[in-house]
C-alpha cells in the first residue's frame, strides 16, 4: 500500500509531467486562459491517459515483449492512443449526444498531446505491474490537471493586472510558468 | 494606461459566468434554428479551401456537421447570421465530472478491489474494464439528469458583431 502512495506522489508532484518532464506544453499554454476550460481539458486528459495506458500495458505485455517488437513501440502506442481517444469519443457520443456536444471539442486535441505518449513510454521504462502502471498513469495525469488549473488561475488574475505592454499576454505567461516550475522543484527533495 | 495606475475592469461579477462561443445559423426549422460552431482549422485556412471538395472523415466540414445543435428561435434569427451562444461555467464542470470522473472512479475502485482480493494482473485488468463499463452506465444516468435540468443546452446571448471572435473578449 505504502509503495502505491509513494508512486502516486512521485508521479503527480515530484516528477510532474508538465513542470518536471516538460510534456504537454502546447495545451499548458493554449487551454489555460480560463479555469473552467483547464478543468475540462484536465479531466478529459486524465481519462484518456488512464485508459490508453491500460491498453498500452496489455499491448506491451502480450505483443511487443514476447515477440521482440520493441522497435515498433512508439508507432504502436500512437495507434493505441488514437484508438483510445476515438473509443472515448464514440462512447460519449453514444451514451449522451448532448454531453458530446459540450465536451467533444477537447478530445481530438488530446490525440496529439505528447503527455499521453510520454506517460505510456515512461510506464515501459518502469516495468511495473498492471495496477501500478494504471495508478502511475492516473497520478501523472492528476499532476497534469493540477498544474493546468493552478496556471489557469494565475493567468485569470494576470489578465486583470497592470502588466507592461511588452510583457502582456504570452510573455508574462512564460515567466509565470517558469516561476511555477521553480516552485515545483521544491518537491524534488521528496524523491528517494 | 501607464505603469503604476490601478487596472480597472468592466467585467460584471454579479452576472453568472458563461462560457461563450460563436456559431452560424445554418437552417431555420419553424420555431427552432440549427447552428454550427465557428471553428477554424489549418485545413479551412488553406489558400485553396474554396476549391477543395473533400468532406470526408476528419475534415472540418464533417466535424462541424457532427456538432450541429438546435436552439429555440426567440430572436428571429435568419440563415447565415453569426450569433454568440453560451453555457454556464458550472455546467461545463458538471458535464466533465459526469463524463470523465464517474467512469474513472468506478474503474479505479474495481481495480483496487480486485487487486486486494485476487492480487493477479489478469483479474485486475478484467475487473477494471468491467468497472469502466459500469461507469459508462452511471454516466448515462448522470447525463440524463443534467439534460432534464437543461444544463447541457446552450443559450442564445446576442448577435455577434462583424469583428467579434471567440478571443476578442
Amino acid at each position: 500500500m505504502k509503495e502505491y502512495v509513494l508512486l502516486m506522489i512521485s508521479a503527480a508532484l515530484v516528477n510532474n509531467v508538465i513542470l518536471a518532464r516538460f510534456l504537454g506544453l502546447c495545451s499548458f499554454m493554449g487551454v489555460t486562459t480560463r479555469i473552467d476550460t483547464a478543468v475540462g481539458m484536465g479531466m478529459a486528459t486524465t481519462f484518456v491517459i488512464t485508459v490508453s495506458s491500460m491498453a498500452d500495458w496489455v499491448v506491451e505485455a502480450a505483443l511487443l515483449q514476447p515477440y521482440g517488437l520493441g522497435y515498433l513501440r512508439t508507432v504502436t502506442f500512437i495507434l493505441v492512443i488514437a484508438a483510445a481517444v476515438q473509443f472515448t469519443e464514440l462512447t460519449v457520443k453514444k451514451v449522451s449526444p448532448s454531453l458530446f456536444q459540450m465536451l467533444g471539442i477537447y478530445l481530438p486535441l488530446i490525440t496529439t498531446n505528447c503527455a499521453v505518449l510520454g506517460v505510456a513510454l515512461l510506464l515501459v521504462e518502469g516495468k511495473m505491474s498492471f495496477i501500478a502502471s494504471t495508478l502511475f498513469a492516473f497520478s501523472s495525469s492528476i499532476g497534469y490537471s493540477l498544474v493546468m488549473v493552478i496556471f489557469a488561475g494565475l493567468r485569470e488574475r494576470l489578465a486583470l493586472a497592470d502588466t507592461p505592454r511588452l510583457f502582456a499576454g504570452p510573455p508574462i505567461g512564460f515567466i509565470v510558468a517558469s516561476l511555477l516550475a521553480l516552485a515545483f522543484m521544491g518537491f524534488s527533495g521528496m524523491s528517494a | 494606461m501607464t505603469m503604476g495606475e490601478p487596472a480597472y475592469s468592466t467585467m460584471d461579477y454579479s452576472a453568472p459566468a458563461m462560457v461563450e462561443g460563436i456559431a452560424y445559423v445554418v437552417a431555420v426549422d419553424g420555431a427552432t434554428v440549427w447552428l454550427e460552431p465557428e471553428q477554424n482549422s489549418s485545413c479551412g485556412g488553406c489558400a485553396s479551401a474554396s476549391a477543395c471538395g473533400s468532406k470526408g472523415i476528419g475534415t472540418k466540414a464533417a466535424r462541424l456537421e457532427a456538432r450541429r445543435f438546435q436552439l429555440v428561435n426567440d430572436a428571429g434569427l435568419r440563415v447565415g447570421e453569426r450569433v454568440v451562444v453560451g453555457i454556464r461555467e458550472n455546467a461545463l464542470l458538471r458535464a466533465s465530472l459526469v463524463a470523465y470522473v464517474i467512469p474513472l472512479s468506478t474503474l479505479l475502485t474495481a481495480g483496487a478491489l480486485a487487486q486486494w482480493a485476487a492480487g493477479n494482473d489478469i483479474i485486475t485488468m478484467f475487473a477494471m474494464f468491467a468497472g469502466l463499463a459500469l461507469g459508462f452506465g452511471l454516466m448515462r444516468i448522470g447525463a440524463g439528469r443534467l439534460l432534464v435540468r437543461g444544463d447541457l443546452a446552450p443559450h442564445f446571448l446576442r448577435r455577434a458583431s462583424a469583428v467579434e471572435t471567440c478571443n476578442s473578449k
